[in-house]
C-alpha cells in the first residue's frame, strides 16, 4: 500500500509564494462550487458578484484598497518582528489602542486646522500602538519575558479599556445613552483619494515601502535579519540584541497602531471597540503569507482585502455568512498549502500508515 | 581475530548488489553492492555525498531501491518500512539519537516494542541483563536527559538489541562519542560479533575503521570502488586513495621557524559555563606571531568556555586578555575582530554563519559596517566581496542571493574560514574547524591555517582530533576539567602520554 509523504524540495519553486495564491484561490473556488450548490446557490453569480464587489470597477476597488490598509499595517505588525524572530500576536490590541490614542487627539485637537489634526491623529495612532507595545518590549529585551504571552493578554486589555471609554467617560452625550463614542470632527477626517478610498491608502503603502526597504537593504534591517536567523550569530557578529528587540516590537506596535489611527479618522469616524474587526489576527495570516518579508506584506493584503469585502458582498444574495466566511478561509488554506508545495513535494512512499514513520524530510 | 574465518565457514548475512537510488537530480547510489560476513565487523567507508547513507537506509528499509537485490540470511527481501527490516533482524542507530530525554534507560528500550503491561522492576531488570550480556555499562533506572552522549549511544544499541536485531547499522557512531568513549563502542562491537552479530560500521575515520574493523567496502561517488577488503591486510593510505579516487593530499607539517612576539595573552583566565560553575580556571596561555598552538582535550574541559571568553561571547570573572599587547579582556566581539581576531567558532551553522540568509549576507556578517552608505548597505560592494571571498577560498556556490543553507558542509565552512581570514588577522582562533568534513574539506582547512601562520598570525587551534593537532601545531597544550594541565612538543611527544593527560591522569611537561 501506498501512501504520501512530504518531502522537501531542494529548492523552493521559483516565484513560489505568487502562484501557490494563485492556485490556492482556485482549489478554494473549486470546492467552494460544491458547497454553494449544496445550499442552492448558484455557483457563477455568486462567483461573478465576488469579483465585481470587490475588483469589479473604481469603487470596489476603493473599498477593498481601504479593507487592505487595516490588514496590509497590522501584516506589516507581524512581520516586522517576524524578521528578528520574534512574534507579536498582539496587533489587534495595539490597532485599538493606536484608535483609542487617536480618538483622544481628536477630543483635544477639535479646534485644530484640518491638517493639523489629521495628522496629529494619525501620530496619536502610531504612539498609541508604540506604548501598547512598549510593555512587552521591555519584558521581553531586559528579563526575556516571552513577548506571544504578553502581547497576546494585552489584546484583552486593550479591548476592555476601550469598552470603557465607550460606556464612560467618552460616552456621547447625544447619543440617548447608548453606549457610542462621538463622532471626531469633520475636518479630522482622512481626505478621499477616489471612489470611497482615503489617504490612508498611500500611507500605508509608504510606510510598508518603508519597512521594506530598511529590512532589505539598510544596515538595520541586516542586523535584524541576522538576529532572526540565530542570536547567537547575532552576538558573535556584534549586535546588541538587547535594544534590537525592543525597538523592533515598539515599532511594530506603532503600525498596528497607524492602522488604528486610519481606521479612525478613515472609515469608522468614531471610536468603537469593534474598530479593528479582527484585522489583528488577520494580519498573523498576511505576515506568513507574506513569509514574513515587509515586502511582500502589501500585495497579500489586497489579495486578502478583496476575499474580505467579496466573501462580505454575497451575503446580500442570501448566502449566510458562515459560507461566505468559510469561502475566505478555503482560499486562505489553499494558499497556505500551496505555499507549503513550493518547498515540498507530494511523493507516494511504500507502507502503510500504521507502521513507522517514514522520515524523509522535516516539515518545517 | 581473522582467525575464525579460516576456521569457521562464512556465513554471508547481508547482500546488496546493483543497488540504484535515484533523488531528484542526483544519483545517490549507482549500482553499489555490499556483503557482510556474519559476526564480523564491516566498515562502509565514503566521503560525504558518496552513497554511504542512502545504501544503509535502503538496508534499513527507510528507502526502496529503484534497481538491486537486498538478501539478508540469504533470502531476498523488499523491505517497505523500517519495521519490515527489523523483524528482519536489522537495526539501525542514527546518527541523531531518538529517545525521550524524560524517560528511563528501560523505557527507551522497551517503548514500542512491549505489548504487555509494564513492570518497572521487571524491564529495567531484563535490559541490565541485556545490557550485561554485551558488556554496555548502563543504569536501566537513569532517566535518559542525566546520560552522556556515550551513554545514550549504548540505550540506542541497546533498542536494536531488544528487538533481536543480528545485524545493527551504526551511522557514524563516533562522531558524538570522546575518543575514550570511542574505545569502549570499539569493544561492545567486538562483543557483540563475537556472539555471531553482524555490525555495519559507517564511517569516514580511518583510524577506526584500521582500530576494530574486519572488512571494508569502500564507496565512491554512489558505486562500490572496493568490496569487502580484508582490514589487516590494508592501511589507512589505501583506504582513503579508494575514498577520494587518487592519493589523498596529506598536510605536511609545516616547517618550524622562530616566531615572533606574543600576540595572544590569555593570563589567570577564569570564567563561569551555561550553568553557573566554574568552567575554566586561570588559564594562561600564550600564542605568538607565526606559530600554531594546538589545545588538545575531550569536548566538554573548558575548550568551547575558553573560546568564547576570548572572542568576547562570555564574561570572564577573573584574569585577563591580551591581543597584540592590549588589554582586551571584556570588549566586545566586534571590537576584537576589529583588532585582528578572526574567530571560526565550532558551531558554524548556530554561531558563525545565519544559514536562512543568503551567501552575501553571510559575506559580510563581520564587516557588514564597512559596506556602508549612509544607513544602507551597499549590495554591489557587499557582492563584490563575496564573490571575491568565493573565488579565493575555493568555495563552490549557486547563485549568491540564494539562502546559505544549501551549501554543503565542506562549503560553509570554506566560506566561514575565508571570511575570518581574508582581513589577515593577527590572531585566529578555530575551534572543531574540520570536524565532520569529507578529506578534502580537512586537507583545504588545514591548509588556510597553515598559510595564516606563515603569514606571521598567531594560531590557536582548538581540536578533538589529536592527529591533527599532532600534524599541525607547533606546541600542544592539554586542557582537563577547565585548566591547562600540561604542554607538550608535538614532534616528541608520546601519544599515550597525551592521552593520559587529557583524561587528568597526569601533566606533561612544563605545566
Amino acid at each position: 500500500m501506498n501512501r504520501p509523504v512530504l518531502v522537501r524540495r531542494e529548492q523552493a519553486l521559483r516565484g513560489g509564494q505568487p502562484l501557490s495564491f494563485a492556485i490556492g484561490l482556485v482549489v478554494a473556488l473549486t470546492i467552494g462550487i460544491v458547497l454553494l450548490l449544496g445550499a442552492g446557490h448558484d455557483p457563477v453569480a455568486i462567483y461573478e458578484r465576488m469579483f465585481v464587489a470587490a475588483l469589479g470597477d473604481p469603487d470596489s476597488w476603493s473599498v477593498t484598497l481601504n479593507r487592505a490598509v487595516p490588514l496590509g499595517l497590522a501584516g506589516l505588525a507581524v512581520a516586522i518582528a517576524g524578521s528578528m524572530g520574534l512574534w507579536n500576536i498582539g496587533a489587534e490590541g495595539q490597532i485599538l489602542a493606536g484608535a483609542m490614542m487617536a480618538a483622544g487627539v481628536a477630543r483635544i485637537g477639535e479646534g485644530w486646522p484640518g491638517p493639523v489634526l489629521v495628522t496629529a491623529i494619525l501620530v496619536g495612532g502610531v504612539l498609541g500602538g508604540s506604548l501598547w507595545a512598549l510593555g512587552p518590549a521591555v519584558a521581553r529585551s531586559q528579563i526575556g519575558v516571552n513577548e506571544i504571552l504578553t502581547t497576546l493578554m494585552l489584546n484583552e486589555v486593550a479591548l476592555r479599556l476601550a469598552q470603557w471609554l465607550i460606556h464612560g467617560p467618552w460616552k456621547d452625550p447625544d447619543s440617548f445613552n447608548f453606549p457610542l463614542a462621538p463622532m471626531i470632527p469633520d475636518h479630522g477626517r482622512l481626505p478621499t483619494l477616489f471612489g470611497r478610498a482615503h489617504v490612508g491608502v498611500i500611507v500605508a503603502l509608504v510606510v510598508i515601502a518603508l519597512f521594506a526597504v530598511a529590512v532589505n537593504r539598510t544596515a538595520w534591517g541586516f542586523e535584524l535579519r541576522v538576529a532572526g536567523s540565530s542570536g547567537a550569530t547575532a552576538r558573535y557578529a556584534g549586535i546588541s540584541l538587547e535594544r534590537k528587540t525592543a525597538t523592533v516590537l515598539v515599532m511594530a506596535g506603532g503600525a498596528a497602531g497607524l492602522a488604528g489611527g486610519i481606521e479612525l479618522a478613515g472609515t469608522a469616524d468614531r471610536l468603537t471597540e469593534g474598530i479593528s474587526n479582527g484585522f489583528g489576527y488577520a494580519g498573523i495570516i498576511v505576515a506568513a503569507l507574506a513569509l514574513m518579508r515587509p515586502s511582500g506584506v502589501a500585495a497579500v493584503a489586497v489579495l486578502f482585502g478583496a476575499v474580505q469585502i467579496g466573501g462580505q458582498s454575497i451575503q446580500t444574495m442570501g448566502v449566510s455568512s458562515s459560507v461566505s466566511t468559510i469561502l475566505q478561509a478555503l482560499i486562505l488554506f489553499g494558499a497556505i498549502g500551496a505555499g507549503v508545495l513550493s518547498r515540498y513535494q507530494v511523493r507516494m512512499v511504500a507502507g502503510d500508515p500504521g507502521g513507522d514513520v517514514v522520515e524523509l524530510g522535516e516539515a518545517r | 581475530m581473522m582467525n575464525k574465518f579460516d576456521t569457521l565457514p562464512a556465513v554471508t548475512a547481508v547482500e546488496l548488489s546493483g543497488i540504484w537510488k535515484r533523488f531528484p537530480g542526483v544519483v545517490a547510489n549507482a549500482g553499489a553492492s555490499l556483503s557482510v560476513y556474519r559476526g564480523s565487523i564491516h566498515a562502509v567507508l565514503g566521503e560525504n555525498g558518496a552513497g554511504k547513507s542512502t545504501l544503509m537506509n535502503v538496508l534499513a528499509g527507510v528507502y526502496r531501491p529503484d534497481e538491486g537485490e537486498v538478501r539478508v540470511e540469504g533470502v531476498e527481501h523488499r523491505f517497505r518500512t523500517p519495521a519490515d527490516a527489523l523483524a528482519s533482524g536489522i537495526g539501525m542507530v542514527h546518527q541523531e539519537f531518538r529517545l525521550v530525554p524524560s524517560f528511563t534507560v528501560a523505557e527507551n528500550v522497551v517503548l514500542g516494542a512491549a505489548a504487555r503491561v509494564l513492570r518497572r522492576q521487571a524491564i529495567e531488570d531484563e535490559v541490565g541483563e541485556l545490557a550485561e550480556r554485551f558488556g554496555l555499562a548502563t543504569r536501566p533506572e537513569r532517566p535518559v536527559w542525566q546520560l552522556s552522549m556515550g551513554e545514550r549511544q549504548r540505550v540506542e544499541i541497546l533498542k536494536a538489541l531488544w528487538r533481536d536485531a543480528r545485524i545493527l547499522i551504526l551511522d557514524e557512531p563516533t562522531a558524538v562519542l570522546t575518543p575514550a568513549e570511542a574505545d569502549e563502542l570499539g569493544v561492545v562491537l567486538r562483543a557483540m560479533a563475537d556472539a555471531g552479530r553482524s555490525v555495519i560500521f559507517i564511517s569516514h575515520k580511518l583510524h577506526e575503521v584500521t582500530g576494530f574493523c574486519d572488512e571494508a567496502t569502500v564507496l565512491r561517488g554512489g558505486r562500490t570502488v572496493a568490496a569487502s577488503m580484508s582490514v589487516p591486510d590494508t592501511d589507512a593510505g589505501e583506504l582513503a586513495s579508494l575514498m577520494v579516487g587518487s592519493l589523498p593530499v596529506t598536510t605536511e607539517r609545516p616547517p618550524a621557524h622562530p616566531t615572533g612576539p606574543p600576540l595572544l595573552e590569555v593570563s589567570g583566565l577564569s570564567a563561569l559555563g551555561d550553568r553557573g560553575l566554574p568552567a575554566l580556571e586561570s588559564v594562561d596561555l600564550t600564542v605568538r606571531a607565526g606559530e600554531i598552538v594546538g589545545i588538545a582535550g575531550v569536548a566538554g574541559n573548558g575548550q568551547r568556555e575558553l573560546c568564547q571568553v576570548v572572542s568576547g561571547l562570555r564574561p570572564a570573572k577573573a584574569g585577563t586578555v591580551h591581543l597584540a599587547g592590549d588589554d582586551m579582556t571584556g570588549a566586545s566581539p566586534r571590537r576584537l575582530f576589529q583588532a585582528g581576531l578572526g574567530y571560526i567558532p565550532e558551531d558554524r551553522l548556530g554561531v558563525g554563519l545565519a544559514p536562512r540568509l543568503s551567501v552575501i549576507d553571510n559575506s559580510i556578517l563581520r564587516t557588514y559596517e564597512a559596506h556602508r552608505r549612509g544607513p544602507f548597505i551597499v549590495a554591489d560592494r557587499a557582492e563584490a566581496h563575496c564573490a571575491d571571498l568565493v573565488e579565493r577560498f575555493g568555495v563552490r556556490t549557486g547563485p549568491l542571493d540564494e539562502p546559505m543553507a544549501g551549501l554543503s558542509g565542506g562549503n560553509l565552512q570554506r566560506l566561514l574560514v575565508g571570511r575570518e581570514l581574508s582581513g589577515r588577522p593577527r590572531v585566529v582562533m578555530a575551534a572543531q574547524p574540520t570536524r565532520g568534513l569529507d578529506v578534502q574539506g580537512v586537507k583545504a582547512i588545514q591548509d588556510l591555517l597553515v598559510e595564516a601562520r606563515e603569514a606571521g598570525a598567531a594560531v590557536l587551534l582548538v581540536s578533538e582530533d589529536l592527529d591533527e593537532l599532532l600534524t599541525l601545531a607547533d606546541r600542544l597544550v592539554v586542557m582537563h576539567d577547565g585548566e591547562i594541565v600540561g604542554e607538550f612538543d608535538p614532534t616528541t611527544a608520546a601519544r599515550s602520554e597525551i592521552g593520559e593527560a587529557m583524561i587528568g591522569h597526569a601533566a606533561g611537561v612544563g605545566s
